[in-house]
């Protein structure tokens, strides 16, 4: 049993719309999969197209399997695996290819369209974005429509109008289903079975080492790191410090995060102006999450270490989004342990040996350690050029070289030499990486942090005052601690530049409104898991303790909202409530035709009286009555509702013999 | 498999009723509704969509899923209303010949919209799609090949839609009693009936005297050979026919007696064949067979009766 009506399968327009939906779901594919699987696709539609068209044969069997085969093999090559996000994707459009080619029957048809559903869930691996998401509904109804087309018109191809429009009607119609599901389904953390390793290919973002040259290419991105809303004003520019990793182990060349873990505390000795904010961290596909200097409260599910960065239990696979607190004054690790102090002085001795010696030339000839620090700040204010593009650093002390050669560098060059400086001095001394600043959307109050606001900067520990915030690149370049870095570097790229040119102009309010609203989205709709669900459904007052609560209010509103959609396509349909003098008309009549006097089809109620009036006259009185009210109500002037009560009661009355 | 359990549901639930009377409102009740076997295949793509939305934490895919899952379960609604609420009535069914096509018409009408695909098929036969206007009458004639003469019963008919999408299958049964008279198949060179009133003469010899024979006329298509006016045709004259002006006025008696044929059957086909061609020949004739007796007459109607007669000869009456 085909569900199709006959021949529909074969109808050209059929097809046509089947492969226009495939062609329009597999577009955006095209930019991302090897050219190869673009362009075979786009011919096999339009080779399928060519056989709809001239009613050609579809191609033989053996070419077909051939083809699946190298499809097979071609997938293998470009990937060396065929599973996975990548490799799966393209061999799922070749065999859609596949399909299209062998398709006769309208069954073969309807599983192409099935197929097309699961090509527009592939499309959502590689982006979940507004743009893309409209793209992917329009899709969806394309393909709906092709459905339709299989199932409307007897005798003709049905029109665009009659497939489009009843297949949106269906979709419109299933939206509030679907957000009740949205909204209620139990959300699971984490993924059901291991993602392959694509699965988060091309996050941006820290990596848990510093070389030179590394954070600038992350500057030249204007990819979201994340958001942060602020409860109250937005701390001064000078005081965004996101901490991130922290960097120890120095190697001459990298700055790395140490291999021990030794869990800190949130003890500070000084504590004060605490912020409260609630951040929106993109996925980096690492364990830290990040904070203003210093944290006051962790995030859920995650840790923090002794140099106090927070690292969450899973990596960053998803958007996570968590309420922190931090403390903008403060005080901490007075007292550092033996070998925390030989881990921060550590360096090798047979590497930048010029700027070793200028660093022990400053311990031996200034007083304390502030004056050690003064003198390399004013070093750095006065010699030193901030630029985007330093020369690379190749020789086997690259340090030495920036400093007494090259002397233009970014911050991971400030921020590298200035604590191996620090060290060589004996003051302990640690490089920190993360964000600095951001960009503050006017719309939506929100601090939108750029990779592009990536930073390095240093921690140095003094007696009695802990370890203490040193940033050198404030000293060589103050703008780009005063308002980030496209004031620092000038325009970087053709868009940015135009947005830089007109920052505060029509261009610039409309890319705050759209980050506004993406930011919504990232929110409400791709950020929307177990944690935001819990929240939610808190803020509507429904405490869901487990999953099991969770189902039975799935149940419910399933119900309730299905129960609504349906009744309203269903009491349409359901016959008008009834005039009551005309069920009283034929009450009447019925109880005359039982007893032997049915009325003649063509008999009006007057003519109908009058035969009662002969033929029964010891019913005349109460028959005239019933059939004057009647006749009152149909064809006079109506008659008010305690009278058509009265009739029926007549009616009900009323006994012929 | 499907199927066979829709079936066992469906003749347990729907124990074989006796004909209605028209009309039939598809009323809530009378409407069965099951997934189609592309309706479990999406129920089986929905899953796969669901598991990849949680394994990747696929927010989009979600909204996908549900969007799809929510749009089945609306088109089984669209589905049952494309039937509900439809009023049946019987339609017209034409007698045939044995041998020929029948048509078992069924009157749809919808008081409230539009219906789209609605198809009515006999058990085990091909259904026919029809759409319903609003406020419209649809006629949906569905064939029925004949073999034997005698009264083709159309048995319960089934009404279903698979409209909009076709996940899903709404169905309901009706039965009208509905059934076409299948005249026999008309035995095509059996001749003439023999003609008591005529001499029965094979070359067409004029018999003098003769008042049936009345003039000639042009050859028209289906003339019987032996009515062709064979000397004419020889005098060089062209093709004539030779009419029967007296026959209107003399009563012919198609007798099954007359009718030699081996079998019962046999007979019916020639008696039938004979009544066509009198009838055409404009003579007015009777019928008589074991148990029936139709008196002479002419025209349409005396033909059908008389067609009729013989295809329901034999027939026990029944309820």
């Amino acid at each position: 049993m085909s569900g199709a009506i006959p021949n529909a399968a074969l109808d050209v327009r059929n097809v046509m719309w089947l492969l226009a939906a495939m062609a329009f779901v597999v577009a955006p594919h095209a930019f991302r999969l090897p050219e190869w699987v673009g362009v075979f696709f786009a011919l096999v539609v339009a080779w399928r197209a060519w056989i709809a068209w001239r009613a050609a044969r579809n191609p033989p069997r053996w070419l077909v399997l051939a083809l699946t085969f190298g499809a097979v093999a071609a997938t293998f090559f470009a990937w060396g695996r065929i599973v996975g996000r990548d490799a799966g994707t393209t061999l799922l459009v070749l065999m859609t290819a596949m399909k299209l080619l062998e398709m006769k029957t309208s069954r073969e048809v309807v599983l192409a369209i099935h197929l097309g559903f699961v090509l527009v869930m592939t499309n959502f691996l590689f982006s979940q974005s507004i743009p893309l998401g409209i793209y992917m509904l329009a899709c969806v109804w394309l393909f709906v429509a092709t459905l339709v087309g299989y199932h409307r018109g007897v005798g003709r191809t049905p029109t665009v109008r009659e497939r489009l429009v009843p297949a949106g009607l269906l979709l419109v119609q299933a939206v509030p289903l679907m957000l009740v599901f949205f909204v209620l389904f139990p959300r699971v953390q984490g993924p059901l079975w291991a993602l392959p390793q694509d699965a988060r290919a091309g996050l941006s973002g820290l990596s848990d080492s510093m070389t030179p040259g590394n954070i600038s290419q992350l500057i030249q991105s204007e990819a979201t790191a994340f958001r942060a809303q602020f409860e109250g004003e937005i701390p001064p520019y000078q005081l965004l410090y996101w901490r991130g990793p922290v960097l120890w182990s120095f190697d001459g060349r990298t700055w790395k995060v140490p291999d021990f873990n030794i869990t800190g505390s949130l003890s500070y000795s000084r504590a004060e102006k605490p912020v409260k904010y609630v951040l929106t961290v993109e996925p980096h596909g690492k364990h830290w999450l990040f904070s203003l200097d210093v944290p006051a409260t962790l995030p859920p599910f995650s840790g923090i270490r002794q140099d106090l960065q927070i690292r969450s239990v899973r990596p960053v696979d998803v958007r996570v989004r968590y309420e922190m607190t931090s403390y903008l004054e403060y005080r901490y690790g007075e007292k550092l342990p033996a070998n925390f102090r030989a881990l921060a002085l550590s360096f090798d001795e047979r590497r930048n040996p010029r700027t070793v010696a200028l660093g022990r030339q400053w311990a031996a000839e200034s007083a304390n350690p502030t004056e050690v620090l003064n003198r390399a700040l004013r070093l750095f204010n006065t010699q030193f050029t901030y630029t985007l593009e330093p020369p690379l650093l190749t020789s086997e002390n690259p340090y030495d070289e920036f400093l007494f050669d090259v002397k233009r560098g970014f911050c991971e060059h400030f921020a590298g030499s200035f604590a191996l400086l620090m060290r060589a001095a004996g003051i302990p001394a640690r490089v920190v990486t993360g964000y600095q600043g951001g960009e503050v959307n006017p719309l939506s109050r929100e601090l939108l942090v750029r990779q592009a606001d990536a930073h390095a900067w240093v921690e140095v520990w003094l007696e009695e005052r802990g370890w203490v915030r040193i940033d050198p690149t404030s000293i060589v370049a103050p703008n780009r601690i005063d308002s980030g870095i496209n004031a620092a570097l000038g325009p970087i790229g053709v868009i940015p530049s135009l947005i830089a040119a007109d920052r505060l102009g029509v261009l610039a309010n409309l890319r705050f409104a759209w980050d506004a609203l993406n930011s919504q989205w990232n929110q409400w709709v791709l950020g929307y898991n177990v944690e935001r669900q819990r929240q939610f459904l808190a803020s509507l007052g429904l405490e869901i303790a487990d999953w099991k609560k969770l189902a039975i209010w799935l149940t419910v509103a399933t119900l309730a909202v299905g129960g609504l959609v349906g009744l309203g396509l269903v009491l349409r349909d359901l016959p008008v409530r009834r005039d009551p003098a005309v069920v009283a008309w034929e009450r009447f009549c019925a109880k005359l035709a039982r007893a032997g006097l049915p009325r003649a089809p063509h008999e009006g109620p007057v003519d109908f009286l009058a035969r009662i009036e002969s033929q029964r006259p010891e019913v005349a009185a109460e028959a005239r009555a019933i059939v004057e009210r009647y006749v009152e109500a149909r064809y006079g002037e109506g008659i008010s509702r305690p009278e058509s009560r009265d009739l029926l009661a007549r009616v009900r009355r009323f006994r012929p013999a | 498999m499907f199927a066979n359990v829709r079936q066992t549901v469906a003749d347990w639930i729907f124990r074989a009723r006796s004909p209605e009377s028209p009309p039939v409102t598809l009323v809530q009740r009378r409407i069965f509704i099951l997934p189609t076997r592309q309706g479990y295949l999406f129920g089986l793509v929905l899953l796969v969509l669901l598991l990849a939305s949680i394994n990747y934490a696929l927010s989009l895919g979600f909204v996908l899923t549900f969007l799809l899952a929510a749009m089945g379960a609306v088109a089984m609604l669209h589905t049952w209303r494309n039937l509900a609420h439809l009023k049946l009535r019987p339609g017209r069914c034409d007698p045939v010949f044995a041998g020929d096509t029948a048509h078992f018409r069924v009157v749809l009408e919808s008081p409230s919209r539009e219906r789209f695909a609605v198809a009515i098929r006999r058990q085990e036969g091909e259904p026919v799609f029809v759409d319903v206007r609003a406020s419209e009458h649809s006629v949906a004639a569905l064939p029925a090949p004949t073999s034997r003469r005698g009264r083709l019963r159309c048995g319960r008919l089934e009404i279903f839609t698979r409209y909009p999408v076709g996940l899903f299958h709404a169905w309901s049964y009706f039965d009208f009693g509905l059934a076409a008279i299948v005249y026999p198949r008309p035995a095509p060179d059996a001749g003439l009936p023999p003609q008591q009133s005529t001499a029965g003469d094979d070359e067409g010899i004029p018999v003098p005297g003769d008042e049936d024979f009345g003039c000639l006329r042009p050859y028209r298509d289906g003339d019987a050979p032996k009515l062709i006016a064979w000397k004419a045709l020889a005098r060089g004259d062209d093709l004539l026919t030779k009419e029967f002006q007296a026959s209107a006025s003399a009563e012919l008696w198609l007798d099954w007696i007359d009718a030699r044929a081996p079998d019962p059957e046999a007979r019916l086909s020639v008696l039938a064949h004979w009544v066509i061609e009198t009838e055409r020949l404009g003579q007015s004739y009777g019928l008589r067979l074991p148990g029936v007796t139709i008196p002479p007459g002419r025209g349409d109607e005396h033909r059908a009766r008389c067609l009729e007669a013989l295809a329901l000869h034999g027939e026990v009456p029944g309820p």
